[in-house]
């Protein structure tokens, strides 16, 4: 979580040179007269220490000077330059939590197989990478990869099955923390979760490795996939001190990347790596990931050229990067989505008693429809993001072609609609002081919103004016971030404004299953046995048009139970100078194969 | 006095070690109490919901605060400050990897602060309300009062985008390591021209006006008008007997101020994307990185005690007759 700055930097150039013009015209009208009489009193006074002075003035000129001549341009060929926010903290794919750790993990590992974008289908597609060819056994209890014989680690020694061996070993162990800690649910494992490698891989040959699975599991290709670490280099040290090892700062690669140097809190160097069977000597040899933690600089060095791309950038500066003729800006339909979550339980019975009672205010499926019906979307996304985003039905992307439900149409902003859903319920004006009452209940509640989100902070008054109309009294608190997290997980609140992105692949149960204990994900407690019952049949499906099938039946739920108010997905705008050609922006990452890009000349 | 001297700076040094260790007890208490969570980087919809938990457990997160302290205070005894949680890396080798940058970008704006201030402040006071003199207050309580990100942003709009004389953030260019040894300092120079402009701007502006305050209240001394009636050169009154006597109280105020830069200057580091003390301090908050937060402010108190020690001894050598009451 980086230091992010949401002053727009054109507002600012504008206040400051108000501010300057205002004091010195002030001061120049307020000694006016003494002043000029001064100064042409004085005038042969003033010359001669002037030219008294000419060496300061020529040191003056002599600095600006070698600030001016550029020992050489930053943007040489082949070379192409990515500004992010900030600096990644380890090189090891085991630790890749962040976006930016995962995007140059990438570039320096390499996995089994190389997933790419299927515009088409809207999902993921396997290709070879360090397995020439991969082939599943009848009853889909095992798989066997055969490798290729011509991939070197950077430090000489030859990629084998050994490593791969390896990896699951390390990934999965309890002691090592990777991020793929407790996910290999379909492997043979120990109660703790850890691969038992006897059981689950036959290693033929040095480039041959089966991996045999769980009876009666459903696994899949993509749970095979991860980036997979050099066993000599990692072996000897003890597992638990992996997470802290220097081996993590000078990693030995075999990607098409090799790291060339890291200037900590400024820039990560990598350059092509010329041995690799990925390398391409047309395309680009050099590329730079500078840290440029604050947001309006790094827009500011996008213009200047100092940067060629920039991700997520901010509707307000798309019309002056548009000005700009060398840069072209992409909108990608985004992963992530911004929702307002409503208590759907008790929570404070629950955590006294553990019992599970539907919530006073949000309880009820027609109320949550009723908000949703009451919040003008539209007017956030037009006005807001300027319609760089979609609004969100449910919590499938709309990237997923084929999994996500086009019969289902958003709740379209009626407040008629909402008063009447509310009034069916029991929520009427009674005493006429424009709050809805139920009995004794008012219809008032705190709204708890992230601090330092301008987005999110004009959703919210959009929100609480909304819901005025209809009778429903909204206060806005904001918070820190990590507070608002630390009170989603405890439950302790009513409701709260945050956004949520989702994974390639699709993985559902986490966040929608209702048992609270095992998914603390489920922050708006939602409970429906239903969908329980189709995410159950999701995790042991494999056939992709029947989970299809399984996952409009889910939206369709979700639909009518409305959970939370599933706002709008934003996208990722990427800027990046049009020199960089050959580019795939797609929703596994603006940088995926960013080993394929070719620069123009200029 | 020798002696004396040194027993009373034995005596200062244990009080300052006193004052740092409340400092991290403070501070280990009010970062635990205060709410959010150093495992909520793992919190995310392709991570396993139970790797926080077992994050915390491995932290020792989840033993009561008090064994937690006992656990930290014999390491602290130890000289290990802990592993911080975001750089995986011992807390004293990620601060040493911010600290020599913050410690020569502060003191050499401070230098130039002082230097140019000094310069300034003579300037004003060899003529009283002349025309140099009222320019430059009004000009100094205007760079005062402007907010050092609107001048940042305002100098990098000017001499980096208007002019394109230097660049705009970062401390070294890519090519770097091809340089030259002459290169590699020229490119030093240019990247920090802009920043150490924008620290230095407000702080001249203080440190002048103190000074020439001062300057011009000892002028007004009736010594001063007796040395004139003797005779004296006006030069050898200002340098040998004004300043001497008019440069106290801004030691004070500089060994405060260097104190409070020396801890981090936060907007400037953002502003121009520098790898400082500021930052670091930042991130490791809004993260909770608890080791490192404690480790950032025990170097950011200890550097606040140690320059306020420096202005300390420079006015005791200055004036006798002070040294016993400052270093008790």
């Amino acid at each position: 979580m980086g230091i992010r700055c949401n002053l727009s930097l054109k507002s600012l150039y504008l206040y400051t040179i108000f501010l300057y013009t205002f004091i010195s015209l002030f001061v120049f009208i307020k000694q006016n007269n003494k002043l000029m009489l001064k100064l042409l009193k004085n005038i042969h006074n003033i010359l001669p220490v002037i030219i008294k002075k000419l060496y300061l003035i020529i040191l003056f000129c002599s600095l600006l000077f070698t600030g001016g001549c550029e020992k050489e341009s930053p943007n040489r060929q082949n070379r192409v330059i990515i500004g992010i926010s900030s600096d990644i903290s380890s090189f090891n794919p085991l630790f890749a939590f962040s976006v930016d750790e995962g995007t140059i993990s990438e570039l320096l590992y390499l996995s089994l197989i190389n997933f790419t974008w299927d515009e088409e289908k809207g999902n993921i597609n396997p290709g070879p990478m360090l397995a020439k060819s991969w082939e599943w056994s009848e009853d889909s209890s095992s798989i066997t990869f055969y490798l290729r014989d011509d991939v070197y680690w950077s430090d000489g020694k030859k990629f084998n099955a050994e490593d791969i061996v390896f990896s699951f070993d390390i990934y999965s162990d309890p002691d090592v923390q990777s991020r793929l800690y407790e996910t290999f649910s379909d492997f043979y494992t120990d109660e703790k979760n850890h691969i038992d490698i006897e059981k689950t891989f036959e290693v033929s040959d040095s480039f041959k490795v089966k991996i045999k699975f769980l009876p009666n599991s459903t696994p899949t290709l993509s749970e095979t996939v991860f980036h997979l670490i050099p066993k000599h280099i990692f072996k000897d040290i003890e597992r638990k001190n992996i997470a802290t090892s220097e081996a993590n700062f000078n990693p030995v690669t075999n990607g098409p990347f090799i790291l060339a140097g890291w200037d900590k809190t400024q820039s990560i160097r990598l350059k092509a790596n010329k041995n690799s069977f990925l390398y391409k000597p047309d395309c680009i040899d050099e590329l730079i990931f500078k840290i440029v933690p604050d947001y309006s600089s790094r827009v500011t060095q996008l213009k200047k050229k100092e940067i060629d791309l920039v991700e997520l950038i901010k509707t307000e500066d798309i019309k002056g990067l548009q000005n700009e003729e060398y840069l072209k800006i992409t909108p990608q339909i985004g992963r992530e989505y911004d929702y307002v979550g409503w208590s759907n339980i008790d929570h404070e019975l629950y955590k006294s008693s553990g019992k599970i009672k539907p919530h006073k205010l949000f309880g009820s499926p027609a109320v949550r429809r009723a908000l949703t019906y009451a919040i003008n979307r539209k007017e956030i996304l037009d006005e807001y993001l300027l319609g760089y985003g979609q609004l969100a039905v449910g919590p499938i992307s709309a990237i997923f072609k084929d999994a996500v439900d086009p019969d289902l149409k958003y709740y379209e902003y009626d407040l008629g609609k909402a008063k009447s859903l509310l009034d069916t319920e029991g929520w009427k004006d009674i005493d006429n002081n424009g709050i809805l009452e139920k009995g004794n209940l008012e219809f008032k509640f705190k709204l708890y919103i992230p601090s330092g989100n301008p987005r999110r902070s004009y959703a919210a008054t959009v929100i609480k004016n909304n819901l005025k109309q209809i009778g429903i009294d909204v206060a806005i608190e904001t918070i820190e971030l990590g507070v608002l997290i630390d009170n989603m997980y405890e439950k302790n609140m009513d409701s709260w404004m945050i956004g949520w992105y989702v994974p390639i692949p699709l993985n559902l149960k986490f966040s929608w299953y209702s048992d609270l204990k095992k998914n603390p994900y489920n922050f708006a407690s939602y409970q429906n046995k239903e969908a329980d019952q189709i995410l159950d049949e999701i995790s042991i499906e494999t056939n992709p048009g029947k989970l299809n099938e399984l996952y409009k039946k889910f939206q369709k739920i979700i639909y009518e139970d409305e959970p939370v108010t599933f706002l709008y997905w934003v996208d990722n705008i990427v800027a990046y100078n049009r020199k960089i050609e050959n580019i795939d922006i797609n929703p596994l990452g603006a940088i995926h194969h960013c080993w394929e890009w070719t620069v123009k000349e200029q | 006095m020798k002696n004396r001297t040194a027993k009373l700076l034995v005596k200062r040094i244990i009080s300052s070690i006193i004052i740092l260790f409340l400092i991290i007890t403070f501070i280990f208490f009010l970062v635990r109490l205060s709410p959010g969570d150093p495992s909520q980087k793992f919190i995310s919809p392709s991570l396993s919901p139970n790797l926080a938990e077992k994050v915390r457990e491995s932290l020792n997160l989840n033993e009561p605060v008090h064994m937690q302290y006992i656990g930290f205070l014999t390491s602290v005894i130890q000289g290990d400050l802990g592993v911080s949680y975001n750089f995986r890396r011992d807390v004293i080798s990620v601060i040493m990897d911010y600290l020599p940058f913050t410690l020569l970008f502060t003191t050499m704006s401070f230098i130039l602060q002082m230097i140019i201030s000094f310069v300034l402040a003579v300037k004003s006071v060899k003529k009283i309300n002349g025309f140099f003199d009222r320019t430059l207050s009004k000009l100094t309580l205007f760079l005062y009062a402007a907010p050092v990100f609107v001048t940042g942003v305002f100098i990098v709009f000017i001499f980096s985008e208007l002019l394109n004389l230097f660049p705009s953030s970062g401390l070294k260019s890519y090519d770097f390591q091809d340089y030259n040894f002459l290169d590699k300092i020229l490119d030093y120079l240019k990247h920090l021209i802009l920043p150490i402009i924008t620290l230095s701007l407000a702080e001249i502006a203080i440190f002048y006006r103190y000074l020439r305050d001062n300057l011009e209240d000892v002028f007004n001394k009736l010594f001063v008008l007796n040395l004139r009636a003797n005779g004296v050169f006006e030069r050898d009154i200002l340098f040998k007997h004004v300043i001497p006597n008019a440069i106290n109280p801004l030691i004070t105020i500089a060994g405060i101020e260097l104190g409070i830069m020396l801890g981090g200057t936060l907007i400037v580091e953002v502003v121009f994307g520098l790898p400082g003390m500021g930052r670091l301090t930042i991130d490791s908050i809004l993260t909770r990185d608890y080791p490192l937060v404690i480790g950032c402010s025990l170097a950011a108190g200890t550097l606040i005690i140690l320059a306020n020690l420096i202005a300390d001894i420079l006015k005791a050598s200055l004036d006798r007759r002070i040294l016993e009451g400052i270093l008790r």
